[in-house]
């Protein structure tokens, strides 16, 4: 299905923060762009001067057509810089410039496959959508998030069963989700991933030893969002060119792309 | 030849499909395609881009799918559009260039009135992120006036020469591609950058350098544009840091005939609409007519 990509004002419903230094934002519109795969994004304007110039993707981390037509969408960000902190203080009752849905999201898994969906820090955000979208369509899931510790758990409700992994050990699991999954799935599993270049870079290498499938939503820089500038390249497996991550992906088979590392 | 003067920059619009959706591409003055060359070009390693106070640098590296690929897969496309397609050209040696619109001329056959998916050629001789070609001919007034000329013995379709703005006098310039038979010039193409990451110890780009442009570039741009324009008597088109009406008309008053938005594009793909109606208003509030009138408005201070 081809959902059309739309640029609309989204009115800012709420804004509010769920962890130190990361927030969720709710927006809400009327018509228009269609509804997102898990894994699709959106790219806000968060100022309407020149500084800073780009608009900033942001992956759905929920979506839901509600009575009277209006949908509601949301999303959550860490504040990182100048953008995401400018973001950040858009308040309840204004708008802001939205383009979406974009990309191409997470591919349902086999009938055979168990679904894992391993988030490292703010890459929770998709992985929240697609594990409702899974649990709607009666699939099982199991998400896996990791921080580095405990005081940095977001305040944002989690799948039934979601399991905890921080570095230091201060709650749930001590380690990343990658050595969680290494250590706790043993049938055939389908990885969906989210987080950190290493992360991700990780997460393929133990997708390639367990003969596991593995679609994982890359992260770079964006011009356009739209697959017009070539800006979001990310380097093939095979060496030959590359791929762009907001047309091509952002959710990539973990086989496509040399995540390095 | 164009409808109205306002037209998408080369690089920032791929083709046109991108952004179908969003932007309502036939109404717009001229759609200057991504560069195309002799060969298949992956492009430059990754990271290509990083934003810049008030702009961005890139280092695509003319990534584009080759000639042949143009001319099968795009050139059906580009047919169906009511804007000007204006086909942006680039190569290492004056042979490719002349190649790429040997190739281009026999597939979109003889010039008419339109619908051959090519009304004209913007040739790139000042693209920063290739090591050869590119800003290598575009800073030399000798190699552009030949190459000028070469071309001009290929095609009866119009000849913009795109030029750069890292050279000491863009005049000189701008009189070579006259005197070689450019139908007109356009200005500016990007400013050579480089952001370090203090942290890493490590350039932001992975090829280091890279073109600079978004309203940043502005002041340049007009004032190579102005400069351009009373060095030669071919139109000028302005480009360089247009994202509204205000932008677009400082290179109308300094000597434009016609502007490019190309960055503005990624920020608000809806501005371009928004900057030809801000010029048409413009223009009937001050009783201006004709789009090259607007330069005789331009007062000495």
């Amino acid at each position: 299905m081809i959902v059309p990509v739309k640029q609309f004002e989204a009115r800012i419903i709420d804004n509010r923060p769920i962890a130190p230094s990361w927030r969720e934002l709710i927006l809400s519109w009327d018509e228009g762009a269609g509804v997102p795969t898990p894994g699709q994004f959106l790219t806000l304007r968060v100022s309407p001067y020149s500084d800073p110039l780009l608009r900033r993707p942001f992956a759905f981390s929920g979506f839901a057509s509600t009575i009277n037509e209006t949908l509601r969408a949301s999303i959550i960000y860490q504040i990182r810089g100048k953008g995401t902190h400018l973001l950040s203080e858009l308040a309840p009752g204004g708008s802001v410039d939205a383009i979406g849905p974009l990309g191409k999201g997470f591919p349902l898994p086999e009938a055979d496959e168990e679904s894992i969906l391993a988030g490292g820090g703010i890459g929770l955000g998709p992985l929240l959508y697609f594990a409702k979208a899974l649990a709607a369509a009666g699939r099982k899931n199991v998400l896996v998030l990791g921080v580095r510790s405990a005081s940095l758990l977001p305040s944002i409700e989690l799948p039934a069963g979601a399991i905890l992994c921080t570095d230091d050990g201060s709650s749930g699991f001590r380690g990343t989700p990658v050595d969680w999954i290494s250590r706790n799935v043993s049938g055939k599993a389908h990885i969906y991933g989210c987080g950190s270049a290493p992360m991700l870079a990780s997460l393929s290498r133990l997708a390639g030893e367990k003969s596991w499938k593995a679609s994982l939503s890359a992260e770079q820089w964006m011009a356009c969002g739209v697959g017009a500038c070539m800006g979001c390249a990310l380097p093939k497996s095979d060496g030959a060119g590359y791929m762009r991550a907001c047309a091509d992906g952002p959710v990539f088979d973990s086989t496509e792309i040399n995540w390095g590392v | 030849m164009l409808a109205n003067p306002v037209g998408l920059a080369s690089g920032t619009f791929g083709y046109g499909s991108e952004y179908e959706s969003l932007v309502d591409v036939d109404s717009i003055g001229a759609l200057y395609t991504k560069a195309v060359t002799i060969e298949n070009r992956p492009g430059n390693r990754a990271p290509r881009i990083v934003e810049t106070p008030s702009g961005m640098l890139n280092s695509i590296g003319l990534a584009n799918p080759g000639v042949e690929a143009f001319i099968a897969d795009k050139l059906p496309e580009l047919r169906k559009r009511r804007c000007a397609i204006i086909v942006n050209v680039a190569g290492s040696t004056e042979g490719e260039y002349l190649e790429v619109v040997r190739r281009i001329e026999k597939a979109a056959g003889p010039r008419t009135a339109g619908g051959t998916g090519v009304d004209g050629y913007e040739i790139n001789v000042s693209c920063p992120n290739v090591r050869h070609g590119g800003l290598a001919f575009g800073t030399d007034p000798i190699q552009i006036e030949r190459l000028t000329r070469s071309l001009r013995g290929e095609t009866e379709r119009p000849l913009i020469v795109k030029l750069t703005p890292n050279v000491a006098d863009i005049g000189s310039i701008a009189v070579a591609a006259e005197a070689g038979g450019a139908d007109a010039v356009s200005c500016i193409n990007t400013l050579v950058g480089m952001v370090i990451d203090v942290d890493a110890c490590k350039t932001s780009l992975a090829m280091g350098t890279g073109g600079l442009s978004g309203p940043a570039v502005r002041p340049v741009g007009v004032a190579c544009c102005y400069k351009a324009n009373r060095a030669v008597k071919i139109p000028v088109i302005g480009l360089g840091g247009i994202s509204c009406a205000q932008d677009a008309l400082q290179y109308l008053l300094a000597g434009a005939r016609a502007v490019q938005v190309g960055t503005g594009t990624f920020v608000d793909p809806s501005c371009v609409s928004k900057v030809l109606a801000g010029i048409e208003s413009w223009m009937e509030a001050r009783g201006v007519a004709r789009v090259e009138d607007i330069a005789a408005r331009l007062r000495s201070v």
